[in-house]
């Protein structure tokens, strides 16, 4: 597979992983007060905004 | 032991043994084993977690549970009972249907708003929620896609993309992918990923109701 597109998936794959779903009880948004978390979903979307981008160039 | 949980399914054969079954009312959670201090965020558990939904997917449709949740098996099931009536109605109704999303890149990106330039909280967040609502795509774009994928909700999830996400028929992702294609070739110039399938995301998540 292409890289760009590799790169796509995975990001994409992880985008739904931490943005999506059933909230059980405000559960998972105290758990993600591993702040790291947090920032790794923002860079996750960020990233694949990026690379949606430069697929669509290609 | 602690146990990471992945999604909620309607049978106990829909996740053995590509992951753990915890029993919830008459439900099951899928979960992954972890040690008690293992990080969330650690890179290596996140690719296997997306790993085995992406295994659990292939054998049937269930509900996803935002990642971050975790805990003891009895935990874990005392803090999802609440939600067992409405998840075997949800599993019941979309058996045979996964969701698809098409992300597009919006033409502007609205500017974040500076968390200095405000004086309360409550203010800033109305305005980072004012900048992601205001992000929008060409209305012919929009027509095509749902035209294409069929029926959906439009999503605002962040400052540059909106997101369309539908519920299909699992023998009709091919004919979606298809669609996709054919967006790309009438719309060259508009950046979007199609992916999918994925398990009820959007649909089973009752904030949006």
């Amino acid at each position: 597979m292409d890289e760009t597109l590799e790169e796509l998936s995975l990001l994409e794959a992880l985008d739904h992983l931490l943005d999506r779903g059933v909230v059980i009880a405000g559960e998972a948004v105290i758990s993600i007060g591993d702040v790291d978390l947090l920032y790794l979903g923002l860079n996750i979307v960020l990233a694949n905004v990026d690379a949606i981008v430069r697929t669509g160039r290609k | 032991m602690k146990s990471v949980i992945i999604g909620a399914h309607l049978q106990r054969d829909d996740i053995e043994p590509v992951a753990e079954a915890l029993a919830v009312g008459d439900l099951f959670l899928s979960g992954l084993p972890v040690a008690d201090d293992q990080p969330l965020g650690d890179r290596d558990l996140l690719l296997r977690v997306a790993k085995v939904r992406a295994a659990l997917l292939d054998r049937a449709t269930f509900i996803a549970i935002r990642y971050g949740f975790a805990g003891s098996p009895p935990e874990v099931a005392s803090k999802c009972a609440a939600h067992v009536e409405r998840w075997r109605a949800l599993l019941e109704q979309h058996r045979d249907e996964v969701e698809m999303t098409l992300k597009v890149v919006a033409p502007e990106q609205q500017p974040r708003p500076d968390r200095r330039d405000f004086t309360s909280g409550g203010e800033y967040l109305k305005a980072l929620h004012a900048a992601t609502t205001a992000v929008d795509v060409d209305p012919d774009f929009r027509a095509a896609v749902e035209n294409a994928i069929g029926k959906g909700r439009w999503l605002h999830r962040d400052q540059a993309s909106l997101e369309f996400a539908a519920l299909v028929a699992r023998d009709a992702v091919e004919r979606v992918r298809v669609a996709g294609e054919e967006l790309k070739q009438r719309f060259p110039r508009v950046p979007f990923l199609l992916s999918g399938p994925w398990p009820l995301e959007v649909f089973a998540d009752d904030r949006g109701e």
